[in-house]
C-alpha cells in the first residue's frame, strides 16, 4: 500500500485548477473588500446623485484631489511593514514644503530648493533612525516627539506665516500643476511610487526581510538578518517620500503653509492600516494602499457632492479606520491561533 | 469515599495548534497533602498550571472538580479554593511588603482613605506565622529571595483562614540557594499543618521526594505515574521522567571523529549562568550540552551563536580566526532555538517564506529574488526534510510543530554550514517527526556536519550524542564519551551537579 501522505507535496492539484483558485482567493472578499466596498460607494451615489457623481469629472477629482494622500499613504507602508510608526511624516510633508518654498521666494531655482526640500526631510528621516533604532525609543512615541520638533521649528522658522510670491507660480507650481494624460503631476507619481514599492516588497531580497523583521525581528536576527538596519532604512524612506509627497502639497497651492501636512495624518494612516487588509492580508502592500486611497476618496468625494456637512468626510475616514482595524486585528487573532 | 479531593482532574486535554499540551491528562489532590507534580520541560506543567488559573480554556471533555464541584471556565476567575504563587511570584519590588500584601489582598481604608498602620498590623500578622525577619517597609528589592517567597506565599493565603483549599506552588525553589530552599520547605510544611494541601511543581527531585506525599510525573502532556513519595528513589522518578519512550532507544551511531579537524573551538564563554565554558568539536561530531536548569546548559548554545546579551568569550568556526561571541551571529552557525514561537518562525508567512529567509542573499537575479529558484530551492528542501504540507505556499502557522520544527532545520542547513546549533531540536515535535529530526541531524553529521545540542530532554541527547558535556554551576564538571552515555549515568552526573 502505498501512503501518500508520506511523500512530500505530492498531492497537487492539477496546473489549471491552482490557477482557478489562485483566481477565486484574489477576487474573494476577504482579499479585496475595500474594492466591493468601492462599488457599493460608487452605485450609492450614483442612484443618489445621477447627474453629478457618476462623471469623468468625480473620477479626476479622486484622482487628482487625493494623489497627495496616496503619496502620505504610501510613505507608511514601509516602515509599517517593519512594524516601525512614523507619524512624523506629516510634518516632514510641511517641512519640505515650507523649505523648497522659501528657498524659491528668496531667488532660488525650482530644482534646486527642491532638492534642499528632500535633503532636510532625509535629515529627519536621520534623527528618526537614531532615536527609534539607536536609541531604542518606541517608534509611536519617538517619531510622534520627532514630529513635535520639527513643528515647532516650522512655527519659528516661518513666524506662522505662510511663504507665498509670484516666484512661486513658476517652474515651482509644476511639478504639481503639470498634466499628464488628463491627470496631475502627483497621480501619476502615486502610481510610480506604488510600482516601485511594489516592486521591492514583493520582488526583491530586500522585501522579504522587511516583511520578516516586521513579522518577528528575533527570529529575523537569528535568520542573519541586520534588523536594526533595515528599521532605519525604512524610516528614511518614509521621510523621503513624505519629503516628495510636501513638495507636491507646496507645489499645489504654490505656497509654503506652515501647517500643511498635518491634516494628511488620520487619511495616510487609514488608508495604508485598510490597505494591509487588501490582496496581502496582515502585510502593508502598495496596491492595497492604493485601493484604500481610492475608496476613501470616492467616498469622501461622494459625500460632498451631496451636499453633506463638513464633518461627514472626518466621520467617514474615522468609520472605515476602525471596521478596517477590527478585520485585521481579527485576522491576525485568527493566525495566531492557527 | 468520603472526603472528596480537594482537586480532581479527569481527561485533562489542551490542544495547541499543531501540538497536543495536555493528553488526558488524571490529576488528583487528596484533602491536606501535599502532592508534587514533576517533569521536564515542555512535560505540559506549565500548561497545567495555567487551565488551573483560568488562562488556557481546556479542550472539551476535560474535566475538573475542586472538592466536589465541576469547575468551568466561567466560574473559574470567581472560584476560592485555588490559589496560585506562581514562579514570577507576582510581586511589585520597588513597593515595600506592606504595599504588596495590600495590593495581592485588600487595603484596610476608612471613607477611602488607606488606614496605614492598621494595615502595617495586618501585614505582621500575616507574616506572624512564617517566622522571617523582614522590614515590612523596605522595598522588596531588598530582601532575600526566599523572603519574596514568603511575602507571595502570605498573599496568596490571605484571608484564607480556614485554609481549606489548594494552594498551587510554581517552581518556588527554583532560583533559590540549596540552604534557602531547605528554609522555604519547612514554611511548605507549615502551611499544610494548618490544613491546606498543595500542589507543589518542582524540577528538584530531591525536595520533592522529601517534602511530598505523592507525585504525579508528567512527560510529553501525559501522566506516566501517580506514586506515593515513601519507598521512590531519585533515580527511579528522574527516569520517569525522562524516560525513553520516544524511541525505543535509537541512537545514531556516528563514526570514531578522532581524526577530523577540528569544526569550532570555544574558549572562556560566560554569561549569566556560564563560568567559562571551553569546548572543541570536531567535524562529524554531535556534542550535547547537558545540565538542571540553571547550571549553563541552556545558555551555552544561544551564547555559542550569539544570541544571548552580554555573553562574552571566544569562537571560532574552522579554521577561520576567532571572534567574540557577541559577533558569532556574523559567522555561519546557524541555530535552531529552543522556542520555536518566539525566537524562529515568522508567523504570517509562508513555509516557503520561512525556509529562505536565511538564504535570500542567494536567491538574487538582478536586482529581484529569482522566484523559480527559490521555488526549486524550497521543493529540494521540502524533500530533503521531509516536509508534509499541501504546497509551499501555505501559511507556517498551519503546519504541526513537527513540521515546522523541520522547516526550521531545513533553513539552518539551507546555509550549508560547518557547525549546527540545536536548542530543545525536538520540542513540541510528535513522536514520529522527532525520530525523522534525529534521522536527519545524524545523516548530515556523517556527511561531516558538526553539531553541537542542548536539550532539557535527555532523550534527545541519547539519541544523538558521541559526547556529552555536563554543566553545573557554569562549568564542565563531567564529560561521558561513546558507550558511556546512557540515561543512568546522564541524569546521575546532571543530579550530581545539583547536589554540590
Amino acid at each position: 500500500m502505498t501512503n501518500t501522505l508520506e511523500r512530500p507535496a505530492a498531492s497537487r492539484p492539477p496546473a489549471t485548477e491552482r490557477v482557478w483558485t489562485r483566481w477565486a482567493t484574489a477576487v474573494s472578499p476577504r482579499s479585496i473588500g475595500a474594492v466591493y466596498i468601492l462599488v457599493v460607494i460608487v452605485v450609492v451615489f450614483s442612484i443618489a446623485l445621477p447627474s453629478t457623481y457618476p462623471t469623468l469629472a468625480t473620477v479626476k477629482q479622486v484622482a487628482n484631489g487625493y494623489s497627495i494622500t496616496a503619496l502620505a499613504a504610501l510613505a507608511l507602508v514601509v516602515p509599517l511593514a517593519t512594524r516601525t510608526f512614523d507619524l512624523s511624516f506629516a510634518y516632514v510633508m510641511t517641512l519640505s514644503g515650507v523649505t523648497a518654498a522659501h528657498f524659491v521666494v528668496h531667488g532660488m531655482s525650482a530644482f534646486a530648493a527642491m532638492l534642499l526640500g528632500m535633503l532636510v526631510a532625509l535629515v529627519i528621516g536621520v534623527v528618526n533612525g537614531l532615536v527609534v533604532v539607536v536609541m531604542r525609543i518606541d517608534s509611536f512615541i519617538g517619531t510622534l516627539a520627532t514630529g513635535s520638533l520639527v513643528q515647532a521649528f516650522i512655527i519659528f522658522f516661518t513666524n506662522a506665516q505662510i511663504i507665498s510670491g509670484v516666484e512661486l507660480a513658476g517652474g515651482f507650481s509644476q511639478l504639481a500643476q503639470v498634466q499628464i494624460v488628463g491627470l496631475t503631476g502627483p497621480a501619476v507619481y502615486a502610481v510610480v511610487v506604488a510600482l516601485v514599492l511594489w516592486f521591492v516588497l514583493e520582488h526583491t531580497v530586500v522585501g522579504r526581510r522587511i516583511y520578516a523583521v516586521g513579522f518577528n525581528p528575533d527570529a529575523a536576527r537569528l535568520a542573519t538578518i541586520a534588523v536594526d538596519r533595515i528599521r532605519f532604512g525604512g524610516l528614511l524612506v518614509s521621510a523621503g517620500v513624505a519629503g516628495f509627497a510636501g513638495l507636491c502639497l507646496a507645489s499645489s497651492i504654490s505656497a509654503g503653509s506652515p501647517t500643511a501636512g498635518t491634516a494628511y495624518l488620520l487619511p495616510a494612516f487609514a488608508a495604508v492600516f485598510v490597505g494591509a487588509t487588501q490582496l496581502k492580508r496582515g502585510r502593508f502592500n502598495a496596491w492595497g494602499t492604493l485601493i484604500a486611497v481610492v475608496m476613501l476618496g470616492a467616498g469622501t468625494v461622494g459625500l460632498s457632492l451631496s451636499a453633506a456637512p463638513n464633518y461627514a468626510a472626518d466621520m467617514f475616514t474615522g468609520v472605515v479606520l476602525i471596521g478596517a482595524l477590527a478585520a485585521t486585528g481579527l485576522q491576525r487573532r485568527r493566525i495566531r491561533r492557527g | 469515599m468520603t472526603v472528596p479531593s480537594v482537586l480532581d482532574v479527569r481527561r485533562l486535554t489542551k490542544t495547541f495548534p499543531g501540538t497536543t499540551a495536555l493528553d488526558a491528562v488524571d490529576l488528583e489532590v487528596r484533602d491536606g497533602e501535599i502532592h508534587a507534580l514533576v517533569g521536564q520541560n515542555g512535560s505540559g506543567k506549565s500548561t497545567l498550571i495555567k487551565v488551573l488559573a483560568g488562562y488556557h480554556t481546556p479542550d472539551p471533555g476535560s474535566e475538573i472538580r475542586l472538592a466536589g464541584e465541576p469547575l468551568t471556565h466561567s466560574n473559574l476567575a470567581g472560584h476560592d479554593r485555588l490559589r496560585f504563587v506562581h514562579q514570577d511570584l507576582g510581586l511589585v519590588l520597588e513597593l515595600s511588603t506592606v504595599d504588596n500584601l495590600a495590593l495581592r489582598s485588600e487595603f484596610l481604608t476608612s471613607a477611602g482613605r488607606v488606614r496605614w498602620r492598621a494595615q502595617v498590623r495586618r501585614t505582621h500578622q500575616l507574616l506572624a506565622d512564617f517566622a522571617v525577619d523582614l522590614d515590612v517597609h523596605a522595598p522588596l528589592s531588598a530582601a532575600t529571595p526566599v523572603q519574596r517567597t514568603v511575602v507571595a506565599i502570605a498573599a496568596a493565603l490571605a484571608g484564607w483562614d480556614g485554609g481549606a483549599g489548594l494552594l498551587v506552588l510554581d517552581e518556588p525553589t527554583a532560583v533559590l540557594p540549596p540552604g534557602e530552599a531547605a528554609h522555604l520547605l519547612e514554611i511548605v510544611r507549615g502551611v499544610r499543618a494548618r490544613g491546606t494541601s498543595i500542589l507543589y511543581v518542582s524540577h528538584r527531585l530531591d525536595e520533592v521526594l522529601t517534602l511530598a506525599d505523592r507525585v504525579t510525573v508528567l512527560r510529553g502532556g501525559r501522566v506516566v505515574a501517580t506514586r506515593p513519595t515513601a519507598g521512590l528513589g531519585p533515580e527511579t522518578l528522574a527516569a520517569l521522567m525522562a524516560g525513553a519512550d520516544v524511541d525505543v532507544g535509537y541512537r545514531a551511531a556516528l563514526p570514531p571523529v578522532d581524526r577530523n579537524p577540528l569544526a569550532l573551538t570555544a574558549r572562556n564563554v560566560r554569561g549569566r549562568y556560564l563560568d567559562g565554558v571551553s569546548l572543541e568539536v570536531r567535524q562529524g561530531e554531535v556534542v550535547g550540552v547537558a545540565g538542571l536548569p540553571g547550571s549553563g546548559a541552556a545558555e551555552l548554545v544561544p551564547a555559542l551563536a550569539g544570541a544571548v546579551a552580554g555573553a562574552d568569550g571566544e569562537i571560532s568556526v574552522g579554521t577561520v580566526g576567532a571572534v567574540p561571541v557577541a559577533r558569532a551571529n556574523r559567522l555561519n552557525l546557524p541555530i535552531v532555538p529552543s522556542d520555536r514561537l518566539r525566537d524562529a518562525v515568522l508567523p504570517g508567512m509562508s513555509l516557503a517564506e520561512n525556509l529562505t529567509i536565511s538564504i535570500l542573499g542567494r536567491l538574487r537575479r538582478g536586482p529581484g529574488l529569482a522566484h523559480s529558484r527559490e521555488r526549486s530551492t524550497v521543493a529540494r528542501w521540502m524533500a530533503d526534510v521531509r516536509v508534509k504540507a499541501a504546497s509551499e505556499r501555505v501559511g507556517i502557522d498551519t503546519l504541526s510543530g513537527g513540521n515546522q520544527q523541520k522547516v526550521m532545520l531545513a533553513r539552518c542547513l539551507a546555509r550549508d554550514p560547518d557547525v549546527l546549533l540545536l536548542a530543545d531540536p525536538t520540542s513540541g515535535v510528535d513522536p514520529a517527526a522527532r525520530q525523522a529530526i534525529y534521522e536527519l541531524v545524524a545523516e548530515r553529521a556523517r556527511a561531516g556536519l558538526a553539531v553541537v545540542v542542548t536539550s532539557a530532554d535527555v532523550g534527545d541527547l541519547l539519541a544523538l550524542c558521541t559526547r556529552v558535556l555536563v554543566l553545573g554551576n557554569g562549568r564542565v564538571v563531567r564529560e561521558l564519551n561513546g558507550d558511556e552515555i546512557t540515561e543512568h549515568t546522564l541524569i546521575h552526573a546532571m543530579e550530581e551537579t545539583g547536589q554540590r
